[in-house]
């Protein structure tokens, strides 16, 4: 149960590359990932994640840029300043399919009489030494690969076209990609050209343990709940390609867990944060409900 | 003065024939001592002038004589002068029916009183109507009044008559014959059912007299099928609805009546209730009810079939059709209603559900079916009402109606599932006989000093060429395979419920309701034998229910051990194999408590100290204490006969069900699925087999089969057999099927493809609602013949292939999309700058929007050709040649004939291109544009006859690769029969429905109206296939299709203005613009 006197989030805001998580992200390994990824960044070598959506890439990517320590760089006024901090900054660009070289380099917008140019997120992470994290890469336009490219082998050079110039990357800067190849079409997969340039770490939904002791961390519920929940999902995740395109999350079961929390009957949370989202087919549905009722018994 | 006048008689009676004087004699000497002197005169001469009367009178005369002595037996000679006055009378109608009424008379005085024979002779005579054949008719009345009138008061009689009456006016033979029957089937109905017997019999007559004879002769049959009270009730109804109805009245009467004899007799009243409630309304609505009624009482209750009706009822008065199709259970709509009033769970609504509820539990790809498929393979399971699985498949009973509603009787399903699942998921299948227990001692340690466990199991695995499953080898090793099978069936059901109950709270509820309804139902362990007792009481210690063990007193000490191996199997993290070692443990104390009745009067409820030390106490003391003689011998006091008795396998618990093993582990070494996995499947020989069928306790040839043992046993080794070779028939072919796509190569003939059925509902327009599951879709793939027609076809045609191609081929650039004005963009729109440009300069504030951009837009299309294969398509399209080449004809008739003969060569070398051809023609062109583009397509063909065989042809399915198979296939395409348009498009929207693609075409091709057996009232009527064929189309577009009807009927336009409406559609007038018309309507639909 959460009290009313819990801290109040206040608003803040960021510049691009100076955001940078400022808890520990927490995050439970499920086999040798932080070490694969940590070498990976030394050498410079960009990661490729894959895996279902929700099973936590994008912590993964925090709670990795919040452990990798390196000098932070800022710019601010065109000038890099140096302040020491102890983790890396995070840039996270969620990737859609209108999504084109421009929006992540830069472009010149005009302002009244004038042409301004404004970095693209990519830009700035490049040239504070950040890490770009490109969520669900496949969705972006073929024309990002023209970038992508020579940032992702020995060059590590940025083009960018509308200026002229070419940007060197700074240390620490390493490319981040993540795609799901469970709904992908044939069409949107990665090209090999793209593929071979990354190391790639396998993401998959967590065993049963594991999952009940994150979920249980996240939702703040009882052990006996996480634990349910982490059985069930591993249920559902049995029908995965047989009517379901993807198995139940771990965030959705973070969902839940929060909602069981808050006081919401169990059989009632999983149903509004597992059974709904995951499908709009009636008969799946029902199928999930019964597993759901199988487990919790209200 | 007597014996003259006496005289005088004998001499008046001498001008007739001698017959008559005989008669006379007889009857005087049956009178004389009677009558008066002045009765006897007036008695002579009654019979003088009865036959002078008329030419034939006499005979009338020879029967008043006759019957005379009779009658004055029972009246006076007064009474019986009122009595002969009636027959009198009648001298003047005819002196037949007169005679017949002196005949009948002795007979049918018992029943009717002497003022009542006018009333009777009357009817009689209303029958005559003056020919012979009604004089013969109304004889007959009098003759077989006196069968009649003991089962039919005179008042009653009325109703006879007047039925007999309207069938003599359509045919005298069928009045004569219902009448001769009248006395049989009169005596068969109960006294208060007659006289509504006749009336409805009277309506018969007269709106379907020729059905008269039938209802005579069947009628009291159908009638007795009726509960007692309600018959005359039943008639009236069947008689009210037949004044309706008309000639259906009679056949209403005998199927309902047949069909209330299959509901129980308790609801007839309610029924006919609610029956007439409908037959105020429309007579064949209430009959329909009755006739549906088995069926709707098998569902629901009286209530709720009330409410049904009131349903129905509702539905009837704003459409007679509608109402008519509710209770002909010819409507989707009554069939949701009784779903939803019916507390009944039929699997077949909820198999799907359940099938991903188990694949969820499990993780491997169950199937679910009725136990009954299961059964009728004949592969050893028999109980056709018992939740079961073999191994890949869950098998259910048919339907739950155990409870009053629908929510309970669901979740006896899901106890049932969860448990198989559970045997599944927690792998009762499992056993491995190397592996060790967990939570026990080790069995070969454990029985060493033991009992028949003389095969060391690892050792005879060894052997080579031996098949054995592990679960065999474990049963192998006891002496009392059936002891040791029943317990190790409690065991796993133990493990499993309790591991069920521990990981799916959610169906604890549930579980324990079925439990404690298994419990009640058991027989009492009283006088049963020492060791089935102790059987059963671990059975029911299984169930979680010590307080209903019952056991002595005295012996408390022996039954609690096996209690507590039982209950070690509950501890987490049991496995398969400790259910092994416990049931060995619990085989070494049971076999050797001896099974013998027990005399003891201290039965009562067993006590454990369950919460106490549950696993307590060391392993040893899990073993028969000191040695077998001890146990036996503290059974000694309580064996009076210490007779053997047999042991019997305790009852089973219905929501564990069938529980086999060895069978189970037999069938996935067959088939191959042995846990290795990598395992290939071993051929077994029938020697084995046969051997392994009279070990094992699991399979009960008796019950399997009503044959003799030899004969029987080889049946279910063939089953078996057929079985195995089944599955890995389909893993072949599915291995086949997949080398086929990826390959491309042809290795050979295709495999004969079964048909695969689908339902679907059909529209009646009348009733504006489905009939559900009316019609049987039957695919199947296409003949192959050979790929030379698709060439030949592209050679004839190389022009317009090109020609479409290109086409097609200008459809790509569409692909992109320029979008202008845009703030930021791919590159700057060069107006937009100009613009721009020359504003500022202007000195105006301008818009900034100067990019452009493309916009892909996927071309994302899967379009389902659905050709008109029916027999009207085998027609030759002649008509427009010949119309031209007659133009051609010069009129010079000295040319003609060599015109002519030319003409006739040029047929014969060219055969008449038909509909069907041309059909093809364009399908290949198409398939030829479409490949160019990369649009997901499949091609159909249909036909058939009847709405349970409508045969879907499959030439190319949406996801098959094109090649040379295509090819070949539309070789094949040939006209079939009939046209049943609407479920082939149902099952083309299925077919759709399962593809992925932003836009979705469904493209009809025919030739001609929709018509079918069946489809619509009779033969001729066009409305109904219409309708639904337009109901079809809009269920596609519903979907988000775009349905497009072609067709080559030029008269098409009629119907397909009704059929389409909103939609689009096109006539080809010119049917050989056919191929080049197709693929230019497919651009233009999704250019």
């Amino acid at each position: 149960m959460t009290t009313a006197t819990g801290p109040i989030t206040e608003y803040r805001s960021w510049a691009v590359e100076e955001y940078r998580a400022e808890e520990e992200p927490y995050y439970v390994p499920v086999s040798d990932e932080v070490e694969v990824f940590e070498a990976a960044w030394n050498n410079k070598i960009p990661v490729l994640l894959k895996g279902p959506t929700g099973c936590g890439k994008t912590r993964f990517v925090e709670y990795m840029a919040y452990h990798l320590n390196r000098p932070l760089a800022v710019v601010r006024d065109g000038r890099a300043e140096v302040e020491s901090e102890s983790n890396l900054p995070l840039v996270t660009v969620a990737c859609h399919e209108d999504l084109t070289a421009s929006d992540l380099v830069g472009r010149y917008l005009l302002e009244g009489n004038e042409t301004v140019w404004i970095d693209g997120p990519l830009t700035r992470a490049v040239k504070a030494g950040a890490i770009c994290y490109l969520d669900e890469v496949v969705e972006a336009r073929k024309d990002t690969t023209v970038l992508i490219h020579p940032l992702t082998d020995h060059r590590r050079i940025l083009p960018v076209e509308k200026k002229s110039q070419l940007l060197q990357a700074r240390d620490g800067f390493l490319l981040v990609i993540s795609f799901n190849p469970g709904y992908q079409s044939a069409l949107k997969d990665l090209k090999q050209s793209t593929r071979q340039r990354f190391v790639a770490v396998e993401f998959d939904y967590p065993p049963r343990e594991t999952e009940a002791e994150i979920v249980q961390h996240e939702a703040e519920c009882s052990p006996e709940v996480a634990l349910n929940l982490a059985k069930m999902a591993e249920k559902i995740r049995n029908l995965r390609e047989h009517g379901l395109a993807e198995g139940a999350s771990t965030r959705l079961l973070i969902y839940a867990g929060r909602m069981i929390a808050a006081g919401v009957s169990p059989r009632r949370a999983c149903q509004v944060s597992i059974v709904w989202p995951l499908t709009d087919d009636g008969e799946v549905q029902r199928s999930i409900e019964e597993v759901v009722s199988s487990i919790f018994e209200d | 003065m007597t014996a003259q006048l006496v005289e005088e008689a004998r001499e008046g009676l001498r001008q007739f024939p001698p017959a008559l004087a005989q008669e006379f004699e007889s009857a005087l000497e049956a009178v004389q001592p009677i009558l008066e002197p002045d009765e006897l005169a007036r008695w002579l001469r009654d019979g003088l002038e009865i036959a002078r009367h008329s030419l034939r009178s006499w005979e009338a005369s020879s029967e008043y004589f006759r019957a005379s002595g009779p009658v004055l037996e029972q009246i006076t000679y007064d009474r019986m002068r009122e009595w002969c006055t009636v027959g009198i009378d009648l001298m003047e109608t005819s002196p037949a029916l007169s005679g017949a009424l002196f005949r009948a008379s002795p007979a049918v005085l018992p029943h009717l009183s002497v003022p009542q024979a006018n009333d009777w002779a009357s009817q009689g005579k209303s029958l005559y109507k003056g020919t012979w054949k009604s004089g013969s008719l109304s004889a007959q009345y009098f003759d077989v009044s006196p069968q009649i009138l003991p089962h039919l008061p005179l008042s009653q009689m009325r109703l006879l008559v007047d039925l007999i009456d309207s069938l003599a006016s359509h045919s005298y033979e069928l009045a004569s014959a219902c009448l001769g029957m009248a006395p049989g089937v009169l005596s068969q109905l109960d006294r208060a059912d007659r006289a509504p017997f006749l009336e409805f019999g009277g309506i018969v007559a007269h709106t379907a007299w020729v059905d008269a004879r039938v209802y005579f002769e069947r009628g009291p049959g159908a009638l007795r099928q009726v509960g007692e009270e309600q018959r005359p009730r039943f008639l009236s109804l069947a008689g009210q609805v037949a004044m309706q109805v008309g000639r259906l009245g009679h056949p209403y009467f005998i199927e309902s009546a047949q069909a209330m004899s299959e509901v129980d007799k308790d609801i007839h009243e309610g029924l006919l209730e609610l029956a007439e409630q409908l037959a105020q309304h429309s007579g064949d609505a209430a009959m329909e009810f009755l006739k549906s009624s088995p069926r709707v009482a098998l569902r629901l209750g009286i209530d709720d079939i009330a409410r049904w009706q009131e349903f129905g009822l509702q539905i009837l008065q704003q459409s007679r059709d509608g109402g008519e199709a509710f209770f002909r259970l010819e409507s989707a709509r009554g069939e949701e209603v009784m779903e939803a009033l019916s507390s009944r769970v039929d699997l077949d609504r909820v198999s799907e559900l359940i099938r991903m509820y188990c694949k969820a539990l499990t993780g491997v790809d169950v199937g679910v079916k009725a136990s009954e498929e299961l059964t009728a393979k004949g592969v050893g399971w028999v109980d056709e009402s018992s939740p079961t699985t073999e191994g890949t498949t869950i098998y259910l009973p048919e339907n739950v109606e155990r409870y009053p509603t629908k929510e309970e009787n669901f979740s006896v399903y899901k106890v049932f599932a969860t448990h198989q699942a559970g045997r599944l998921e927690f792998g009762s299948f499992e056993y491995q006989s190397r592996l060790d227990p967990s939570l026990f001692p080790s069995p070969q340690n454990g029985t060493q000093n033991g009992h028949g466990n003389g095969v060391a199991p690892a050792a005879v695995e060894g052997e080579e060429g031996e098949i054995h499953t592990d679960m065999e080898l474990f049963f192998d090793q006891f002496e009392d395979r059936r002891l040791a099978h029943d317990l190790f069936t409690i065991v796993e059901d133990t493990r499993i419920d309790t591991i069920v109950k521990r990981e799916y709270a959610g169906v604890r509820r549930a579980f324990s309701r079925l439990q404690q309804a298994a419990i009640d139902r058991r027989r009492p362990v009283e006088g049963m034998p020492a060791r089935q007792a102790m059987v059963e009481n671990l059975l029911r210690a299984s169930l979680d229910e010590i307080g209903r063990i019952r056991w002595p007193n005295e012996l408390a000490e022996e039954m609690r051990t096996p209690l507590r191996i039982l209950n070690r199997i509950r501890n987490d993290g049991a496995t398969v194999q400790d259910s092994a070692a416990a049931t060995a443990l619990l085989y070494e104390w049971l076999s050797q408590i001896p099974n013998v009745e027990l005399d003891s009067e201290d039965w009562s409820d067993f006590e454990q100290e369950m919460s106490a030390d549950p696993d307590g106490g060391e392993d040893s003391d899990m073993m028969p204490g000191s040695g077998s003689s001890g146990l036996e011998e503290s059974f000694m006091p309580f064996m009076p006969g210490s007779e053997e008795r047999p042991y019997d396998s305790p009852d089973p618990v219905d929501f564990r069900g069938d529980f086999k093993p060895e069978l189970v582990q037999l069938l996935m070494k067959l088939k191959g699925e042995t846990g290795t996995g990598d395992a290939p499947p071993i051929p077994l020989t029938k020697e084995q087999l046969q051997e392994l069928l009279e070990k094992s306790v699991e399979i009960s040839i008796n019950e399997l089969m009503d044959m003799d043992l030899a004969e029987s046993s080889g049946m279910f080794l063939d089953n078996l057999l057929k079985e195995v070779n089944q599955i890995q028939g389909e893993r072949q072919e599915g291995q086949q099927a997949m080398g086929d796509d990826s390959t491309g190569a042809d290795d050979g003939e295709e495999l004969p493809v079964e048909a695969a059925s689908f339902y679907y509902d059909e529209w009646d327009f009348r009733a504006a609602d489905y009939k559900p599951r009316w019609c049987r879709v039957q695919e199947q793939r296409g003949e192959s013949g050979t790929s030379n027609y698709y060439t030949e076809t592209l050679h004839e045609h190389t022009q317009l292939v090109q020609e479409t191609r290109k086409q097609f081929e200008m459809l790509r650039p569409e692909m992109f999309r320029k979008m202008k004005r845009l703030t930021d963009g791919e590159d700057y729109d060069l107006d937009a700058v100009i613009e721009w440009y020359t504003e500022k300069i202007a000195g105006a504030t301008s818009e900034t929007k100067l990019f452009y951009r493309r916009n892909k837009v996927e071309r994302d299309v899967a379009v389902a050709f659905l050709l008109d294969v029916s027999a009207s398509t085998d027609e030759e399209i002649q008509k427009h040649h010949d119309q031209r080449q007659d133009d051609q004809f010069d009129d010079d008739p000295r040319k003609y004939l060599s015109w002519w003969a030319q003409r006739r060569a040029e047929a014969a070398r060219h055969p008449g291109k038909r509909i069907i051809d041309l059909e093809k023609e364009a399908t290949v062109l198409l398939i030829e544009a479409l490949e160019t583009i990369g649009d997901k397509y499949g091609v159909y063909g249909f036909s058939g006859y009847g709405r349970d065989n409508v045969e879907f042809f499959v030439y190319k399915d949406m996801d098959e690769p094109f090649g040379d198979r295509i090819k070949e296939r539309i070789d094949k395409i040939a006209p079939v029969r009939s046209t049943r348009m609407g479920p082939a498009i149902r099952h083309c929207i299925w077919k759709l429905q399962n593809t992925d693609a932003k836009v979705k075409i469904l493209m009809l091709l025919s030739d001609g109206r929709p018509q079918d057996h069946g489809y619509g009232r009779d033969r001729t009527e066009k409305e109904y296939a219409i309708h639904d064929t337009k109901m079809a189309l809009t269920e596609a577009r519903r979907e988000g299709m775009v349905p497009f009807a072609l067709t080559v009927d030029r008269a098409g336009h009629d119907y397909l203005k009704q059929m389409c409406q909103d939609m689009a559609y096109e006539v080809v007038a010119d049917i050989e613009s056919l191929p080049r018309r197709l693929p230019a309507l497919y651009r233009r639909l999704t250019g």
